[in-house]
């Protein structure tokens, strides 16, 4: 497949007329299916004013978008909305089906033909169907929906040929039963038949205007339909679905498979809460030790730092003639806290990259096996206290990781107001893995009480905080509402697939962020603001009982978490100046690429009390346990 | 007073008869929950119940479960 992709080519290039969109429920294998089609991989970006991932590419005649996976088509989540606005633009669609799941799959395809979207159905998962025992008849699934239907299995590339040669036959039936109840609507309405579809089932964020007898009404509007009108078509509409399921499929029963015995165990609190750990363990192992920990410090100790860094300082100042009013420059360019061309990149290649990658292949696994689901039942009982459901345990793990990455994963915790919860927890008492090591480094002179003491610690802010913005918040969180798709083994190419495209998307949006706040900072560095910072925070390290210098960890751990902790080895502090310092530092804000991500993901305001609040938090803390040790800076 | 969800022990099967909820409600009407009976999978003490129907498991939280009124189908109106 030669792809534009390397050569950064973006979607306006594509030769195509025709758009074709690939549509189905989640894990059906849409995203195999694309891999399989594109000839020409393009782009992959979040849809325009939203946080979901859509890709492009080109096939055959047909500009390719590959949408989130949806039950059906309306307003009930971000996933929804997009797919929503892309069908309603499309020429024509794929519909990827589950064959292990007609019954639940068929809803969306009967909802897509109801708006007379052009259509081919991609019946996927046909080996699995087969071990599953259940036998569909094609050429009558074809026949009852009147339109395309081919077989594949896209693990294996099976029935792509004929998939491709009928794309063009897409179609749907002139009429069907949502027909009846476009008489609900208002006569002079003009809308065609996809809105009138979606505006029957009261899709309340339709978002063309309509003109109703000269009054302007919101398509979707209460006024339009009555309401229940929805209820009354999707029941009729599972009706259908149900009728044909029967019709065109035999299941004969089979045992329980190895996929469900293993679903069982993790689901059960007894078996699955071990299984979690270990799992927890693993991951931590593998982003915390094996990336975060070796890894970049051999790509910064052993590659950037010795030899990139010296090799950059000398190009520029040779580059730079040494006159005073280029000074401000060439300190911009390569000093030594966040300059440009040496620290900025330094973080983004050595430290950066390897967490990213470390860390969507981790988050890749756990999707295609189906084990974050399983992870979201366990911890759903223990999160709804601080106002989350088991969703948000994902940001949880891959904070400890990473909380600049786990700032993203928020996005799949549900309502804005879980998202702000978790976000908020997150940049507050989760320290993250380069944090976390030199932490365990100046715990272990300590010992293990002390280490126990920061777990409690932590936790206690965690579930304190958590309880009151639960409290304060206004609204209710969302009850945990999640399919669990079935367990099996991820494909590595799907894996490195997903990998790579999200790496890239990450490091596209968070590059130029990072940069700019490199140039912020090494300004007021070379302005004397730094300096002036540290002086300012005197009266906050006398209240936690440190020494005037713990400002100039403050100040580090603005820039970089791990920056703090370790700068902490070179003073000279007692046990519980050491312990108290450390606590501080982790409830301390957290480092700069985590708040530019807080401030991208949330809105201004939210991040600013965000901000706030670690700080009040981390000094009350810290002063109330310099007040139980007696010490005093 | 009407049973509900979160007093169905696992391996039971019922009838989800009332969904308070619009949105979940229409949630659930697409995937077929529904429809007719569904098997309560898993019920975690305290926490989310997991039922299933036609192969398809679907999770929901201990305060949801507690809001959907169940109803227990004859043996012979089981489907």
């Amino acid at each position: 497949m030669e792809g534009c992709h390397d050569a950064g080519c973006d979607p306006s290039e594509i030769d195509a007329e025709d758009t074709l969109a690939l549509v189905g429920c989640p894990n059906v294998g849409k995203s195999v299916v694309f891999g399989e089609l594109a000839e020409q991989y393009v782009d992959v970006s979040n849809y325009p004013g939203t946080t979901v991932d859509t890709t492009l590419a080109e096939f055959g005649d047909y500009t390719l978008t590959d949408t989130p996976g949806v039950y059906g088509i309306s307003s009930f989540s971000e996933e929804e909305r997009v797919t929503r606005d892309i069908v309603l633009e499309t020429d024509a669609v794929i519909n990827v089906v589950d064959a292990t799941h007609l019954d639940r799959d068929l809803f969306l395809t009967l909802q897509l033909l109801d708006m007379g979207i052009p259509t081919v159905v991609a019946l996927n998962m046909m080996d699995e169907a087969e071990a599953d025992g259940i036998d569909i008849d094609v050429e009558a699934l074809e026949a009852a929906l009147g339109v395309p239907v081919v077989t594949t299995v896209a693990i294996d590339g099976e029935g792509f040929d004929e998939l491709r040669k009928r794309v063009p036959e897409a179609t749907a039936p002139e009429q069907t039963a949502i027909d009846e109840f476009y008489d609900e609507l208002p006569e002079q309405l003009e809308a065609d038949r996809p809105e009138k579809t979606l505006l029957v089932e009261g899709d309340e964020e339709l978002p063309t205007a309509f003109d109703v007898g000269g009054v302007m009404a919101d398509g979707g509007s209460p006024a339009l339909v009555e309401s229940g009108l929805r209820e009354e078509i999707y029941s009729q509409r599972r009706s259908r679905v149900q009728s044909i399921a029967d019709s065109v499929q035999t299941v004969t029963r089979t045992d329980d498979s190895i996929a469900e015995r293993v679903s069982d165990l993790m689901i059960n609190p007894l078996t699955g809460t071990p299984i979690a750990l270990a799992l927890l363990g693993l991951i931590y192992y593998f982003i915390g030790d094996l990336v975060a920990q070796r890894l970049v410090d051999t790509l910064e100790g052993e590659l950037l730092g010795p030899h990139y860094i010296p090799a950059v300082e000398s190009f520029v100042a040779g580059l730079l003639p040494d006159v005073a009013w280029l000074e401000p420059l060439e300190f911009l360019l390569i000093n030594d806290n966040l300059g440009l061309l040496t620290v900025t990149v330094q973080y983004v290649i050595g430290t950066l990259l390897p967490l990213v990658v470390a860390f969507y292949l981790a988050i890749s696994v756990l999707e295609d096996s189906g084990v974050l689901p399983r992870l979201a039942v366990l911890t759903d009982r223990g999160l709804n206290r601080i106002g989350l459901n088991g969703r948000a345990v994902v940001p949880m793990i891959v904070g400890v990781g990473c909380v600049t990455m786990a700032v993203i994963t928020t996005r799949m915790v549900g309502s804005k107001r879980e998202r702000t919860i978790s976000t908020a927890l997150l940049g507050l008492a989760v320290p993250c893995s380069a944090q976390l090591g030199v932490i365990m480094g100046l715990m272990a002179g300590l010992g293990l009480i002390y280490w126990f003491g920061y777990l409690g610690i932590l936790l206690v802010v965690l579930g304190v905080v958590g309880v009151f913005l639960d409290r304060t918040l206004p609204g209710q969180s969302e009850s945990l509402v999640t399919e669990l798709p079935r367990m099996r083994a991820p494909r590595p190419g799907n894996i490195l697939r997903k990998t790579y495209n999200r790496a890239k998307m990450f490091l596209r949006e968070a590059i130029p962020l990072f940069a700019g706040t490199a140039v912020v900072v090494s300004v007021l560095d070379y302005v004397g603001g730094l300096a002036a910072i540290k002086d300012g925070l005197r009266p906050l390290t006398a209240l936690v009982g440190m020494p005037a210098d713990f400002g100039q960890i403050l100040v580090l751990g603005l820039i970089r978490r791990d920056f703090a902790a370790a700068g902490m080895t070179d003073m000279a502090l007692s046990s519980a100046q050491v312990f108290i310092g450390l606590v501080v530092i982790t409830l301390f804000v957290p480092c700069i690429l985590s708040m530019v991500m807080i401030l991208k993901e949330r809105d201004a305001k939210s991040a600013a009390l965000m901000w706030l609040g670690s700080w009040v938090t981390a000094f009350t803390v810290g002063g109330v346990l310099a007040a139980a040790f007696g010490v005093f800076g | 007073m009407a049973e509900v969800l979160g007093d169905v022990d696992s391996g039971e099967f019922v009838r989800l008869a009332d969904v308070p909820d619009g949105d979940t409600r229409a949630r659930l009407l697409r995937l077929g929950f529904l429809d007719g009976t569904v098997e309560c999978r898993h019920h975690i003490r305290k926490g989310p119940v997991i039922v299933r129907r036609n192969g398809t498991e679907l999770a929901l939280g201990a305060d949801l479960a507690d809001s959907i009124e169940i109803e227990r189908p004859r043996p012979e109106a089981s489907d």
